[in-house]
Parts: structure tokens; sequence; C-alpha cells
């Protein structure tokens, strides 16, 4: 992921305390290797023991001509699969719609996230209100928020179509994905403001205070000091967010059933692997989803650069 | 904290904003609770609140706090929850210190591995992983649930926590280890107090994911022994097929919403608790 | 899928176990099935000795409780020697048909009697997940049943289900604003736009939303036009003429006054809302909506009348399609036999009558419809009856799903529909599916 692949940097307080030359060096370096894997070992078991037979089986699934409704017709097709999706306009319209909501979505929340995060930080008083309330919609099932939100913007029925002179949004296509924006805006800020928060916590008052008695502004500290030190927390936010916000299901399945060119890549996948049992093409989709998600990470990373996790070690 | 005097003019902004943060939060729950508390014919008026209120969405026939079949899966909900929670947290913990602090081959291959499962459609690992789940006697078990997840609540606690050991300050060991504290006392005294926020944070966020999850939720159970709270909202009924039950699922929202209010009030303190203590300062 | 081309379960007691692939151990292990299957089908009192075996009776959430008194009455009709256990599934039909699919393609021996909806017959047979009806048990299963509903159980000449409980819809209105009600859909339509004129509640409520209802009304009005979706060896596409007299009926109401804003997302819930709000003046819906509107607006149900469903070409009396459950015995079921006989038991005419009157959905017994003990709850008993005896039925394919999300992306939203050049789209897109070609939308 990062730039440093296999360099290996030898802790300085380590070689000074073996003054054996290249043996001691290696021993203390193995013995570091091994509590690294030690450590390691079990996530990796977990992780791997879970998923590594399931992706393998999803992506030889890809490869084959496999519906359930027509068992006798399966067989190897190669890369048919992902032919018969990507010249398929359902997926490129499907994919369309996934990024207009990503990209707004996750832009949204960045900034709201960032003023939550301030807010939850700095406020004076009431803090622990504002935090809990703040966290409140993260913890509502998914479904039942957005059974809330259908509700609220049915005309005649709820007090938003009503605030809003009793339009309908969910019938079209441009005010169905403001509002699915807006369920996942409304459910996921907190997140991103949590995790910000965690950020922002970590940089030094010291610095600050240095920098008021410098004289700079209140914009000023916050752009040259508070922002290069959230990097890595910003990172995290903003990666996690958007690899959930691309695979977006939940809130359009309950507003509009993917209705109306609402639909995204995740229903449309959902559609062909459980509606039409077709796991080949429903395969294919889904390995096309993650490299689409995978290329986004790729790009966050890259941007970020040394920010990455693992990409240097600690502060030594 | 800035030694300034607060002023009127500060006080009234900053409660301004929380005003302003906790309006737009909580009244889209308000509207949910309303609409547990309406009886079904008064859904279709447009009133924010009742205008008769009513319990029996919660309590009584229709009620679901009567009926067995909403208690047991918040209960399951609460206990999966809590339990990969804590077995999550406690594996990434380990492996990101790993990652942040100690030299070892096949770093990046953790960090890659964590990030493809992260990012890999779970609709896809459905069908094979019920197979497997059948044939390890796991379908409809606790377990069953808790294991998937360990499994992908791991990559966010480890990039979460890998993020923060990153920023303690290396000094801080070689100090204590130099005062003659064992590296785990070194671990447990120096380090975890600071990297406390991260493993609250962590906590919080692998603890909703668990309970928000669907899928798995769904096609990993049977019946309620191990059903959780979002797939048991999936077979609320109305008076008939076709009523969507927009009652009961509003008070088992609501219901399901208590434990997590209690749940982040408890935690949320903690998040920026151990930074403040004064350690970073020595 | 994981297929399982390991050797079959085996039968004789015990878990089923898989085998590593090997031919001639797959065939003795049917053999030894087929005999133990026979054997105990015989003699019946294999399990007598070890208590009442636990069958497991996979149905939809019911809360009304009817379903619970079925299954006690059946449990004592069997004299010990099978208890009935309801395992809910989802409220949703595809989330339910979803937990079967899934556990039957991985040959769960644990399910045995399986509550469908009358559109997957034809798609659990041809995958071999349902046990065929015969001799004795398929006799029972058709006597006294409406056709229709035999019609929707029926693969490749052969039963595969007893039919349950049915559905149909009909025309609901509001006989203060329209004293009589309209018998074709121009005649509604007009009259929905008289009524705008006057300023007076006048909408038709329909399922519009992208989903399974809009295919239902796309099929009503096909079947109405003379019309079918497929040709009767559901092989290739039909459609033609009367699908474009259809969607231009369809059409017109989109683009009417009498079209709900809403139309667009509206489901049979939301019709039933909108009626009981009075924003609405016809409701095409099925008749939970009658208890529902007594129990939600009394004032409004003094009003509340029914009438056949409108014809969609005048003259022609209109093919309402057809829902409703059929019951099913998984092929994986370890006690079929008492399986068959519970299932019969479970939809025998007092627990059809128990469905009616307290669980809400219509029998699928004909003489039931003549009982006085369903008169209370079914005034309109008269009215369904007709509908249910000359509905039809939606295209009767293992690929139903697929032709299903095709037509419904099609139909809806209904204001986009340009009639020439959708009924051009279906036979594309419904061939394609046939073929099971390309992607679902």
């Amino acid at each position: 992921m990062s730039n440093t692949l296999g360099t290996e940097v030898v802790p300085a307080d380590q070689t000074a305390e073996q003054p054996g030359g290249k043996r001691a060096l290696s021993e203390g370096a193995r013995a570091e290797r091994r509590l690294g894997w030690m450590l390691c070992a079990p996530a990796v078991i977990v992780m791997v023991a879970v998923t590594a037979y399931p992706i393998i089986y999803a992506v030889y699934l890809s490869l084959r001509q496999d519906n359930l409704e027509l068992p006798q017709l399966t067989k190897f097709v190669g890369l048919a699969n992902y032919g018969a999706v990507l010249s398929s306009p359902f997926w490129w319209d499907a994919l369309k719609v996934t990024v207009i909501i990503t990209v707004v979505s996750v832009a949204i929340e960045l900034v709201l996230g960032m003023l939550l995060a301030l807010l939850m930080h700095r406020t004076l008083f009431g803090r622990n209100t504002v935090r809990t309330a703040a966290l409140i919609p993260y913890g509502i099932v998914t479904v039942a928020a957005a059974f809330g939100w259908q509700y609220a913007w049915t005309p005649s029925e709820g007090y938003l179509s009503a605030a809003f002179n009793n339009s309908a949004p969910l019938s079209h296509t441009v005010p169905a994905i403001a509002v699915i924006i807006l369920a996942e805006v409304w459910k996921t800020t907190p997140f991103m403001g949590l995790l910000l928060l965690a950020g922002l916590a970590l940089v030094p008052d010291d610095l600050q205070k240095a920098a008021m008695v410098d004289g700079a502004t209140g914009w000023q500290r916050f752009t040259r000091i508070t922002l290069p030190l959230m990097k890595p927390a910003i990172l995290v936010a903003l990666l996690f967010r958007t690899l959930d916000a691309f695979r977006v299901f939940d809130n359009i399945y309950v507003l509009t059933a993917g209705g109306n060119n609402t639909g995204s890549v995740s229903i449309l996948g959902y559609d062909n692997l459980f509606g039409a049992l077709n796991l080949g093409v429903g395969s294919a989709i889904s390995i096309l989803i993650f490299i689409c998600v995978a290329i986004i990470a790729v790009l966050f990373i890259k941007g970020f650069g040394t920010a990455a996790p693992g990409s240097d070690i600690g502060k030594r | 904290m800035a030694a300034v005097a607060t002023t009127g003019k500060q006080k009234v902004g900053w409660g301004t904003a929380n005003t302003i943060v906790v309006a737009l939060a909580l009244i889209p729950l308000l509207w949910i609770i309303s609409l547990s508390f309406k009886t079904p014919a008064a859904i279709t008026d447009a009133s924010f609140w009742p205008q008769q209120w009513t319990l029996s969405n919660y309590f009584g026939s229709t009620g679901i706090l009567d009926t067995s079949t909403f208690i047991r899966p918040l209960l399951n909900s609460i206990g999966i929850g809590l339990i990969a929670t804590f077995i999550a947290v406690v594996l990434a913990s380990m492996a990101a210190y790993a990652v942040a602090r100690l030299a070892f081959p096949g770093k990046q291959l953790l960090i890659g591995m964590a990030l493809l499962i992260a990012m890999f459609p779970q609709i896809s690992l459905v069908t094979p992983m019920f197979s497997i789940e059948r044939a390890l006697g796991l379908f409809n078990t606790w377990p069953g649930l808790i294991i998937p997840y360990i499994a992908f609540g791991l990559p966010l606690g480890i990039y979460i926590l890998s993020a923060f050991f990153r920023e303690i300050p290396w000094e801080l060991e070689k100090a204590a280890k130099m005062d003659g504290a064992t590296p785990f006392q070194a671990f447990t005294k120096v380090i975890a107090p600071l990297a406390a926020p991260g493993m609250v944070t962590t906590a919080i966020l692998v603890f909703l994911f668990c309970w928000n999850e669907f899928l798995f939720a769904i096609s990993f159970t049977s019946t309620i022994s191990s059903r959780t709270a979002p797939a048991a909202l999936a077979f609320f009924s109305g008076s008939s097929q076709f009523t969507a039950p927009t009652g009961p699922i509003s008070a088992a929202a609501v219901v399901i919403t208590i434990p997590i209010i209690i749940f982040v009030l408890f935690f949320q303190r903690r998040i920026v608790a151990g930074l403040t203590s004064g350690a970073v300062k020595g | 899928m994981m297929s399982d081309k390991d050797g079959p379960a085996q039968r004789s007691g015990g878990r089923p176990r898989r085998r590593p692939g090997n031919r001639r151990r797959a065939w003795a292990g049917l053999a030894v099935a087929g005999l133990a299957a026979s054997g105990l089908a015989a003699c019946g009192t294999a399990s007598a000795g070890t208590g009442p075996v636990t069958l497991t009776y996979y149905q939809y959430p019911d809360t009304s409780g009817a379903i619970p008194k079925q299954i006690a009455a059946c449990n004592a009709q069997s004299h010990g020697k099978y208890t009935i256990s309801y395992q809910q599934l989802p409220l949703a039909s595809d989330q339910q048909r979803l937990q079967l699919v899934r556990r039957l393609a991985a040959h769960d021996s644990s399910l045995d009697i399986l509550g469908l909806d009358v559109t997957w017959e034809a798609e659990f047979a041809q995958a071999g997940w349902i046990q065929a009806w015969t001799g004795a048990n398929k006799q029972q299963a058709e006597a006294g049943t409406l056709q229709p509903m035999v019609q929707t159980a029926i693969w490749k000449n052969k039963l595969y289900a007893v039919p349950d409980n049915t559905n149909t819809q009909l025309l609901w209105y509001n006989s203060a604003l329209v004293p009589n009600p309209p018998t074709t859909w121009a005649q509604m339509i007009a009259d929905a736009e008289q009524l705008a004129k006057q300023g007076k509640p006048h909408y038709i409520e329909i399922q519009g939303a992208q989903y399974e209802g809009a295919t239902v009304w796309f099929n009503t009005m096909l079947a109405s036009a003379g019309g079918s979706v497929l040709t009767p060896d559901a092989k290739h596409v039909s459609l033609g003429a009367p699908a474009v007299t259809a969607l231009k009926v369809m059409h017109q109401l989109a683009t009417s006054v009498a079209a709900d804003p809403s139309l667009d997302v509206q489901e049979e819930n939301q019709n039933r809302l909108a009626m009981e709000a009075n924003t609405a003046a016809f409701q095409l819906n099925y008749p939970f909506v009658y208890p529902a509107m007594k129990a939600d607006n009394p004032k409004l149900f003094k009003t509340f009348k029914w009438a056949p469903y409108p014809e969609t070409v005048a003259g022609k009396p209109a093919h309402v399609t057809i829902g409703g459950i059929d019951l099913a015995i998984s092929s994986y079921s370890r006690h079929k036999s008492l399986a068959f006989q519970a299932a019969l038991c479970l939809r025998d005419k007092p627990n059809q009558l128990i469905n009616a009157t307290v669980g809400g959905v219509p029998p699928t017994l004909t003489s039931l419809y003549s009982d006085p003990k369903l008169f209370p709850d079914y005034p309109f008993h008269a009215d369904i009856l007709k509908a249910l005896e000359s509905a039809s039925i939606r295209p009767k394919t293992p690929l139903y799903q697929v032709l299903s999300i095709d037509i419904s992306h099609l139909v809806s939203p209904p204001g986009g529909i340009n009639p020439a050049s959708t009924e051009k789209q279906l036979v594309n897109d419904v061939n394609n599916g046939l073929q099971s070609k390309g992607l679902i939308p």
C-alpha cells in the first residue's frame, strides 16, 4: 500500500543495547519479528479463516455461467460475465448513481463531521449531552431510520413532505437521490465526527497556545496546525466512509427499492445474485464493485502518503 | 484548555451551536418516537406529534414488549455485540501495536488483507459463508454471528488503532523501560491510557457495526434463539400481509436505541480523558 | 452456491453425512434411501414408537393468531403422529423466498412444509426442491379447489403444491363521490377527471412502484386485454397487440389528474392509507382494505363500497391476477408422507375458514364461498369468487423472478410508458430473461 515495502527500520535503541555487532542486531530484530507475528496472529487467523474461502469462491463463481434456476447450463466462461456486466446499461446507470451519492454524501459528511468534531471537543458546556445526542443517529438501526424517513417524506402523511408543500420527492429521480443522501448524511456524520474527534484530541494544546502567542488567527491555527496533525485520522475517516458509501444499500432499498433510476451498484448486485439467482453475473458484479472500491482506496492512500498506517514506525 | 474568561457572547455562540446539532440529530428520532405512539389509523395524519397517544405498540397483544419475539432478539444483539466488540478490540489492539511499533515482514500484507476484507462486497460472501457455517454446525448460533462480526470489525479496528499508536511518542516507552518497567508494564501503565481514546472509539464503532448489521443476521439465523434485532424487524407483521407494521417497527426502533444511548453515554466521556491526564506534557 | 455433489443424505435415522464424491456409493445410498422411504411410507408407524414427529412449517409471520389455531387443530387431529412447529418467515415476500432458497439449495433437511407464494412453484419444482403430489394426496389436494389456484401449483403436468389461501383485487370506491361504479378503465378515469373538476377527492389508487405489484397490475391489464406474457409452453414471448393496449391504459392513468402524485412509489399499503385519508375516490386493492377501513375510518366506512375490477377493453371481462399461498413439501424432508398429511390438514375446510375469518385471507375451497360463516367478514364474497374463478395467473416459468423484475422496471414509473416502444423493449428483455442472458436491472 505505501512506499516502504520491505524496508525495515531498525530501532536505534536495540542496537545501542546490544553492542555485539551484526549477530546481536539480528537477535533483537528476530525477537521483534516474532513478537510482531505473535501479536498479529490471532487477528490474521480470524480474518483469513472467515473470508479466505468465500472470497476465492466468489471469484471462482464470477468466471462461470452459474444460474441456480438453470443448473444444467453451468460451465466455465472466463471473463464473459464481466463482459456482460460492463456492456450492460444497467451497470453504468447504477455506477453513475452510486458515484453521485458517494461523492456528495462524503463531501458533506467531511465538512459537517469536522464541524461536529470541533463542537464536541471544544464546546464550553453540555459536552456530554452534545456528544451523546450527536452519536445517536449512528446507533439507530438503518432500516428503522429509513422507514422513518420514508414516512416523513410521503405526502399527507409526513411532516417533511408537508413542510415542502406536500411534495413527493421519492417519486422522482433527483429529489429521491437527495433524500437518500440526506438519510445517509444524517446517519453517518456521527461516524466521521467521532473519528475526527479522536484525531482532534491528539493535537497537543501547547502547539495551539504557542501559535496563539505568536499571533496566529483561529483559521491559521486550524489549517496550519490542526489539520496536518489530523491527517491520519482524516484518512481513516475518509477511507472507511467512502468505502461504505460506495456500497450503499439499506437506505435505497427501503426508500425507493431502486426504482426511478435510483439503484446503486449494490442493489444491482443484490437483484442479480439473489433475485435472479444468477450466481455468475452476481459475483462478477460484486468483484467489479470491489475493484472500483479498491481503486478508490489506492487513490486515497497514495494521496495521503505517509499518513497511511504501517508506512513508518511510530515516532522514534 | 484556554484560560481566557468565557464571555457571555461565547456562551451564546456555543449554546446556539449545541442546540442546532442536538436538534438536527434528534428531530428525526423524535419523529420515530412519535410514530411509535400513534394508533394505526393515525399514521396517515401529517401531524408531528400524535393527537391520540397509545401504548398499544409497546404493550398489549400487538405490543412488541409483551410478545417474546422481540425481547430475545434484543438480548441477542446486546450479547453478540458486546462479545464481538470485546474480542475485536483486543485482537485489533495487539495487531495495531505490532503494525505501529514493530518491524516484521508481512506488515504490508496484513494491512492489505485487512483493507481487502473491508472492501469486499458482503453479498457475494453470504452464500459460501452460509455453507461453511452449516457444515460446522454454526448456523443459527451466537458464534455463527460473533465470528464473522469479529472478522469484519477487525479491519476498521486495526486501522484506527494503528493510527493512534503511531501518534504516541516512542520516548514514553523508552522512559518507562529506563525506569525499570517491564514491556508489559510499560504498555499497560503508559501506552494504554494514551491509546484509550482510540480503543474507545474503536469499541463504539465496532459495536455499532454489529448492532446495525443486517445481511449476516438475516442469512445466518433461522429462529429467535440467535436472531438479532435488525433481522427481527424483518419479521414484524402488521394486521395483514400488506400492512406495513409502522407502529411496531417504530416502537422497536425506540427500544433498540435505548441501550445505544446508555452505551454511548458511558463511553463518550472516556474518549478524550486519556490525553488530558497529563502524560504527554511530561 | 455450494452444490452438493457428494452422496445424498442418509435417511435411515441419524444426521445427514456428506461423503467424498464416489458414484457407486452415491447410487447405493440412493437405493437404500429409496427402500427406506418406501418402507416408511408403507407402514407409516416407524416413528410411533419414538413419539410424535416434529414437522417444521415455514409460513409468513401471522399476528392474527390464525396459523397457531390451525396448527393446534391439526396436531390434535394427528392423534400423536406428528407435531407441527411454526417457523416464521420474514414479512417481505422476496426475503421469504431467499430464506427458503438458501436452505433448500443447501439440501437442509430440517424444512418440511413450505408456504410458497404462487409464483415460486415452477422455480422450486424445476430445481428439484419440492416434492410432486401423486395418487390420493393429489386427488385430495385438487378436489373442490379453485381452478386457477391449482394451475399455479402445476409444473410440467405434475402437481407440486396444495393451494392454501388466495387473494385477488377488487375495485373499492367511495359511494358518496361515485354513486355508480365504473365498469371500464376509461370510464373510471373519466369519472375521476370529472371529480377533479369539482374539486373533490379524485385519485385512482393503484400500485405503481417498481416491484412485484407493478408486474401484477400489468399482468391483469394484459390478461384482460386478451393477451399473455408467454406462450402456453412458457418458452417464447407472447405480448403483442394486447400488451400495447394494456400499456396505453396504464399510461393514460399515469398522465391524467387521476394519478396519485406518489403513484411511482406506491404499494398496496400506501394505496390503502390514501383511501382512508379520503384523498382518493377509487382503489384497486386486495380485500384487506375492508377491515382496515372499518377500524381506521368508521365514518368513511359507511360509504366504502366495492365492485368488480374494471375492464381494460370494453366488453371483455377483466381477468385479475391471482395471488396467494400454496403449501409444498420439501424434497429433503425426512418425513414426507406425514408432511403431506399435515399439509392437507392445514388447508382443510375448517382451517381455511379460520384463515378467512381470523387471518383475513380468502379461502381456496370453492364451497366455502357459499358458507354462511364466511359472509359477515366477506360481504363481497360473491364478487371475489367471480374474480377468482376467472383469474389470470402470472407467467409460469422457473425464471419468473427475472421476468418480474424486467417487467416492473419497464412499466414503472407508469408515466414513462410509451406503449409501442415499451412493448418492443418488453419483448426484448423478456426474451433475454428467458435465456438468462445479460443482467436484470
